[in-house]
């Protein structure tokens, strides 16, 4: 048996590519598991899905915690948490960007496959929906599926929902993706401050769960939310708000799911300490006063 | 706040009863939908509120869903809350009953006690308020109108207890005390307030302090809620000793903790009776007393926290233990037998359970003699069978 844990943000499709991974080791005769992790299901919030292939009927159903490959969508999930953690002696990490595999930095030097999925969706695809690349470059790391069977799945999968043309376009995004993929070894050395996790004892619990700011050792915290967890980090896209053009009609403050814009003299502000960069208000705004753009992060 | 209101003694029904003990215990905010048999009780609130004997605020709405989520809200920013239901009300209330416990509010609702359809029936079974056992519900049944009165009070006493903090449903049987008058000595409100105290919540909604309760909560923390709920359900055990041997000194009437056992000393068999059934079969164990059989009687009034110490202790010294039941869980047993043979695990006592009363037929002296017959038949045996249908057409003893 070998063990996959994908690293995405929700809305990425993570979970669809590990069925769809499973989907091609079936294909291929194989038992194949895949389900995913769901935190609270927000768009651009870290989730993870979990993949396990073998050759006979798999039983374990808990979550994999010693997997053999990492598969990581996006890019900035390395910066903020040790996506090798648990990873076998000889494992392997699978990254969504364009570096080279030596030129990624991680905790430890490990064997490393880096394909740049987000540029190759975005010219296939026009959106930059990385979930079927990435498969294709599973396949060219691993050596564990044929591309064939990864593009017979992602026919099979994605085109019973989004239509023949679509599952087409998505295979071939994962086939230029297969013959993209660098294999290397990544570097070493990058420090992980560990994640601050505030996990109260039954004693200190607050009763009922009622919790209005408090301070604990992991900062100030709400049950199932840390203020000092930073969204803004979750973005690919980042809204810049022409100040000129804006008419202060408060729609894309009502409209932000992240409650993040402010109305500073009439003119909305946006706090990218939170702004996950879903470009809902965008899309909301009725003068075009609000464009998304890419987002250049050093 | 309430006017002043002397002590004073009353022939009133059982839903009068449960409305004038909310309204002595000076409810803030009282939220409820109306249903036979409980509509009374909403009535008698509203008349109160009505007539300016108190300012509670009450909230009409439009289902029993929207009373239970209103006494929720309203109890959550503070306020002492009162509702009441019954049978089909009560499920579909289910939804909100795990809120209101899983935020620890310590609302207080008498349901009074209808079968559940199918078939459509008004008339007095438990298999409304039993199938809600898991939602972290004190749950209590009376005897009498006196009793209905009594327990309101002490349940706002209980559940508002800091060790405790947990919403409490007063039980009492449809028409055989939600219609029935009988004598009730009401105590004035000065006392009740003096018994009860304040309501000091642990919690409170309020835009100065903005605070969060029952927000999206990952598994991390859940399991650790779910741990304090049962150590809370449990600590009211020893709650409920102490607030009725209060009561017992304050007003005189002794509820004995969480069961009563009546003529049990050197009883060779003893019934477990739940509701209305007690005073009928109080009425029986004199008479067979009487006739020289050694039989006694365990009033259950708390179906959770279940008396598991309590019903072990009285087993040690009998030879059979009866169970009546007024709901089934289909295909096992009656709930509160199901209850008292995992309590007894472990010790021999054959342990036997009676149906009867359901779907509200009238449960007589002849029915509770017949249970006692088939005790003293089984004495220290191996009964031949655990479930005995009483009065059940086709179906022999
Ligand atoms: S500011 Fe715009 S892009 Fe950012 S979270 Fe709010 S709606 Fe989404
Ligand atoms: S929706 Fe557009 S115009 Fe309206 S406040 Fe926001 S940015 Fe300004």
């Amino acid at each position: 048996m070998y063990e996959i844990r994908f690293h995405g943000r929700g809305g990425q499709g993570g979970r669809m590519a590990a069925e769809a991974y499973a989907l091609a080791a079936f294909l291929e005769g194989k038992y194949a598991v895949s389900f995913p992790f769901f935190g609270a299901e927000r768009r651009g919030a870290p989730v993870r899905a979990f993949t396990r292939v073998d050759d006979k009927k798999i039983r374990i159903k808990t979550q994999i915690y010693e997997p053999d490959y990492v598969v990581v969508l996006d890019e900035t999930l390395i910066e903020t948490e040790d996506v090798l953690e648990g990873l076998k002696e000889d494992g392997m990490v699978i990254i969504n960007t364009p570096k080279k595999p030596e030129e990624v930095q991680l905790s430890k030097p490990v064997k490393c496959a880096t394909v740049d999925a987000t540029s190759i969706a975005l010219e296939i695809l026009g959106r930059p929906i990385t979930n079927t690349a990435i498969l294709g470059a599973i396949a060219k790391a691993t050596g564990k599926v044929s591309i064939d069977s990864i593009e017979k799945a992602i026919i099979e999968k994605f085109g019973a929902r989004l239509g023949k043309e679509a599952g087409e376009k998505n295979a071939k995004a994962a086939r230029v993706a297969y013959e993209k993929t660098l294999v290397g070894v990544s570097q070493g050395g990058k420090e992980f401050v560990p994640r601050k996790r505030w996990l109260p004892t039954v004693e200190e619990m607050p009763i009922g769960g009622a919790i209005g700011t408090l301070q604990t050792e992991a900062g100030l915290v709400g049950i199932g939310s840390f203020i000092e967890n930073k969204t803004g980090d979750w973005r690919t896209f980042i809204p810049v708000v022409d100040k000129e053009k804006c008419i202060g009609c408060r729609l894309c403050w009502f409209y932000c799911p992240e409650g993040c814009i402010s109305m500073v003299e009439d003119k909305a502000t946006v706090d990218y300490d939170y702004c996950k960069g879903c470009g809902i208000c965008a899309n909301e705004c009725p003068v075009n006063a609000i464009e998304m753009k890419r987002e250049v992060r050093e | 706040m309430i006017q002043k209101l002397p002590a004073k003694k009353m022939v009133i029904t059982g839903d009068y009863a449960a409305a004038y003990g909310a309204l002595l215990c000076d409810v803030d905010v009282v939220a409820a939908y109306p249903i036979t048999p409980q509509t009374l009780i909403v009535e008698e609130f509203s008349t109160f509120v009505n007539d300016g004997i108190t300012d509670a605020e009450f909230i009409m709405v439009e289902s029993e869903h929207s009373a239970m989520s209103a006494c929720i809200a309203a109890q959550a920013a503070g306020a002492r809350t009162f509702t009441a239901t019954s049978s089909q009300g009560l499920a579909l209330m289910h939804e909100m009953l795990f809120v209101a416990s899983g935020l620890r509010l310590p609302i207080v609702m008498p349901v009074v006690n209808r079968t559940v359809a199918a078939p459509i029936g008004i008339w007095c079974e438990h298999n409304d308020s039993m199938p809600q056992r898991d939602a972290g519900w004190i749950q209590m049944a009376c005897e009498d109108n006196q009793e209905v009165l009594d327990m309101i009070i002490m349940a706002y006493k209980i559940g508002e207890h800091k060790d405790v903090l947990l919403p409490v449903m007063p039980c009492l049987d449809a028409f055989i005390l939600s219609h029935t008058v009988e004598p009730v000595e009401a105590p004035s409100s000065d006392e009740v307030a003096d018994f009860i105290g304040e309501y000091k919540p642990h919690a409170v909604l309020d835009p100065d302090k903005p605070m969060a309760i029952g927000t999206f909560t990952p598994p991390e923390y859940i399991q650790e809620l779910r741990y304090q709920t049962h150590e809370a359900m449990k600590k009211a055990k020893e709650v409920i000793k102490n607030v009725t041997k209060d009561f017992a000194s304050k007003f005189g009437r002794d509820y004995y903790g969480l069961v009563e056992e009546y003529r049990c000393d050197d009883a060779e068999v003893v019934l477990i009776t739940v509701g209305t059934v007690t005073g009928t079969a109080r009425e029986v164990v004199d008479k067979l007393r009487q006739e020289g059989k050694k039989v006694g009687l365990v009033k259950s009034r708390f179906y959770r926290p279940f008396p598991a110490e309590e019903v072990k202790k009285i087993a040690e010294n009998v030879e059979a233990i009866g169970v009546y039941d007024r709901a089934i869980s289909y295909g096992s047993g009656g709930p509160l037998f199901i209850e008292t043979r995992n309590a007894l695990y472990g010790m021999d006592v054959p342990v036997i359970n009676f149906l009867a009363g359901l779907g509200g037929r009238d449960v007589v002296t002849g029915d509770v003699e017949k249970m006692y017959e088939i005790l003293l038949e089984n004495k220290g045996k191996k009964p031949a069978k655990e479930i005995y249908w009483i009065g059940t057409r086709g179906v022999s003893i």
